[in-house]
């Protein structure tokens, strides 16, 4: 079957899920858009589908190969119906097979979205009270590619004017404009060219992140890696402007690459959707030239330091505290302090607070990211090459920037890695899929979340132990000492910080768990 | 008795209530100034996971104070 094709028949998913079948696929996953009876308050009868079919079929086809590419599945396809549907009907069919679910889910969703994004075609919906209007052109309200036409989505929405306008998009064969960062002298043409050939590992897709990401992606550097597992929350976005309510539950990792692309289609981008951890981050950062450290715990930081501390790649840290943050450049020269030359003893998560414990303002890790940036695109372009090591605070209540010159610490182990995890001991970490698993394992549950994080919980899915971490590093409440514990809290990282500090302490019998209630199933 | 002045960052500002001050102290040291200072300001941080600067530049605990040096004491933050 064709990889993007209309139909101005009725659909047959059986018909085409046959298609897909392949002896090396173990898994697939489809997507129906079926024609609903309602759009923005008003009832729908009906309604007709209308696509410039040579332009949209080549736009699908390429959407499709690209799901392919990325993912890595073994096949997908994509059916639109044309023509006129009653409700129920199914509009859009998605495909895909592949060896496991992971990719299978994942490029359904990617054909799915960017279809609906890219391809022109157009929806004129009949309304039970005798109107009709042609609706949801997502092309035109937030487009994958950059384009430009006029927003017109009265009755008189004219297809033939946006056919003629996308089909001189810029789309793939768009050219970027560096001009106006060409002209520095310091960047001039041959600069540009080392940002192409550049690559950039962004570990945390977060406040600092974003910024980060964004300009790295606009300025032309060539390849970008998104390394984050998390997914976005509704708490990020006042500070991640990047996602959007749709994105909620999504893949940060996944969803910052959709946009990244429609920032530059020059650059390649890897969506990598999972944690840093030991065993993935040296690979990592190897195939990079330079790491920008955005993520919100320590664990991750000094994961990070060791990781190009070994490979002897520069990296840029950055991290904030309501209105303050922090910034250093690790190069990997004679005299530069890595983060542990600064911080000997690496801190404990949980004690000096995050922002989902002591709150933040979007423009403070905006701000923080943004520096970030630069100094990646210095380290990238040579420039700063007389700059000294330092730590730079920035306080953004007082408006006041401060540069503590720092030196190498002859006493630092550099890549000393003190939070691994040594074979011998017990876990700290222990894995369940859900609550009732946890409650069945003979551990007892501590719930150390913040009473507002507790609000929401549901009657079923609630753990009567609550000590929360706050009254714990205050000293207004003890750990119990006698039992066996497993801590809980909302991602698994305040409680590991817990669970390591109380092991520290000689108390054996306490566990975290692993990514927290986040990572349990109902 | 030298007068020095000092300044707080992130939890410790939030924990002293303020973000500077001038202070006179018989302290000889950065380590017992601050851990003069943490009878004062309910500090819940060991000395261990800060760092302190004099004059713009990182130290350590043991450099003996002179009198007018700008001090700042920095906890490690994390958020992002």
């Amino acid at each position: 079957m064709r990889a993007f094709a209309f139909s101005s028949e009725p659909l047959d998913p059986e018909r085409h899920r046959a298609a897909l079948a392949d002896p090396a696929s173990g898994g697939y996953a489809s997507f129906e858009g079926w024609v609903r009876d309602h759009n923005e308050g008003r009832r729908v009868e009906r309604l007709e589908y209308e696509a410039f079919e040579a332009l949209a079929i080549k736009e699908g086809e390429r959407i499709v190969a690209d799901a392919v590419a990325r993912f890595g599945v073994s096949r997908a396809a994509c059916v639109h119906r044309v023509g006129s549907l009653g409700i129920g009907d199914l509009a859009v069919w998605v495909g895909v097979a592949s060896a496991h679910r992971g990719e299978a889910f994942a490029a359904c969703r990617y054909i799915i979205d960017e279809v609906k994004h890219r391809v022109p075609i157009w929806k004129k919906e009949h309304y039970a009270d005798g109107d009709s209007g042609w609706v949801n052109c997502e092309r035109c309200a937030a487009a994958a590619q950059p384009h430009d036409h006029e927003h017109d989505h009265d009755g008189a929405h004219a297809p033939a004017a946006h056919h003629a306008r996308s089909a001189a998009d810029p789309g793939r064969d768009f050219e970027h404009d560096y001009s106006r960062q060409v002209a520095l002298p310091e960047v001039g043409t041959a600069g540009q060219a080392k940002l192409a050939a550049a690559a950039v590992l962004v570990v945390g897709a977060g406040g600092l992140g974003v910024p980060v990401l964004q300009y790295l992606a606009a300025a032309g550097v060539g390849r970008i890696g998104i390394l984050d597992g998390d997914r976005v929350e509704a708490s990020n976005l006042h500070r991640q402007p990047l996602y959007g309510i749709a994105d909620i539950g999504h893949f940060k990792a996944e969803v910052a690459a959709g946009r990244l692309a429609t920032l530059n289609c020059d650059m390649r981008i890897d969506a990598i959707a999972t944690h840093a951890t030991h065993g993935n981050i040296d690979e990592l950062v190897a195939d990079y030239d330079v790491v920008v450290e955005c993520t919100d715990n320590f664990r991750a930081k000094f994961l990070v330091n060791d990781a190009v501390v070994r490979s002897g790649k520069p990296a840029v840290f950055a991290s904030v505290h309501q209105y303050e943050g922090q910034l250093q450049v690790y190069r990997p020269e004679p005299g530069w302090p890595c983060l542990r030359c600064l911080w000997p003893s690496a801190p404990r998560d949980g004690l000096v607070g995050n922002c989902a414990e002591a709150g933040v303002l979007g423009p403070v890790p905006a701000t923080l990211g943004a520096m970030q940036a630069m100094q990646a695109l210095k380290l990238l372009l040579g420039l700063g090459a007389t700059e000294a090591p330092a730590l730079v605070m920035v306080d953004l209540l007082t408006l006041e920037m401060r540069r503590l010159t720092a030196r190498r610490n002859p006493a630092c182990d550099h890549d000393l890695d003190v939070s691994a995890e040594t074979p011998d001991a017990a876990p700290l970490e222990l894995e369940f899929e859900t609550l009732a698993a946890a409650r069945a394992s003979g551990l007892e549950l501590i719930d150390i979340r913040e009473a507002w994080e507790r609000r929401f919980d549901s009657p079923d899915a609630s753990i009567p132990a609550h000590c929360p971490l706050s009254e714990l590093v205050n000293g207004r409440a003890a750990f119990p000492r006698d039992g066996r514990y497993l801590i809980v809290c909302a991602h698994g990282v305040r409680s590991l910080s817990l669970t390591e500090h109380l092991r520290s302490l000689g108390q054996t019998e306490v566990f975290s768990l692993r990514g927290g209630l986040a990572a349990l199933r109902a | 008795m030298i007068d020095v002045h000092v300044q707080y960052f992130a939890v410790l500002r939030e924990r002293a209530g303020l973000s500077q001050e001038t202070v006179a102290t018989a302290a000889a040291t950065a380590a017992e100034l601050y851990d003069e200072l943490a009878t004062r300001h309910p500090f819940n941080l060991p000395r261990s996971m800060l760092r302190v600067a004099i004059n713009d530049e990182f130290a350590d605990w043991s450099r003996r104070l002179g009198t007018g040096d700008r001090i700042v004491f920095i906890p490690p933050v994390a958020g992002g």
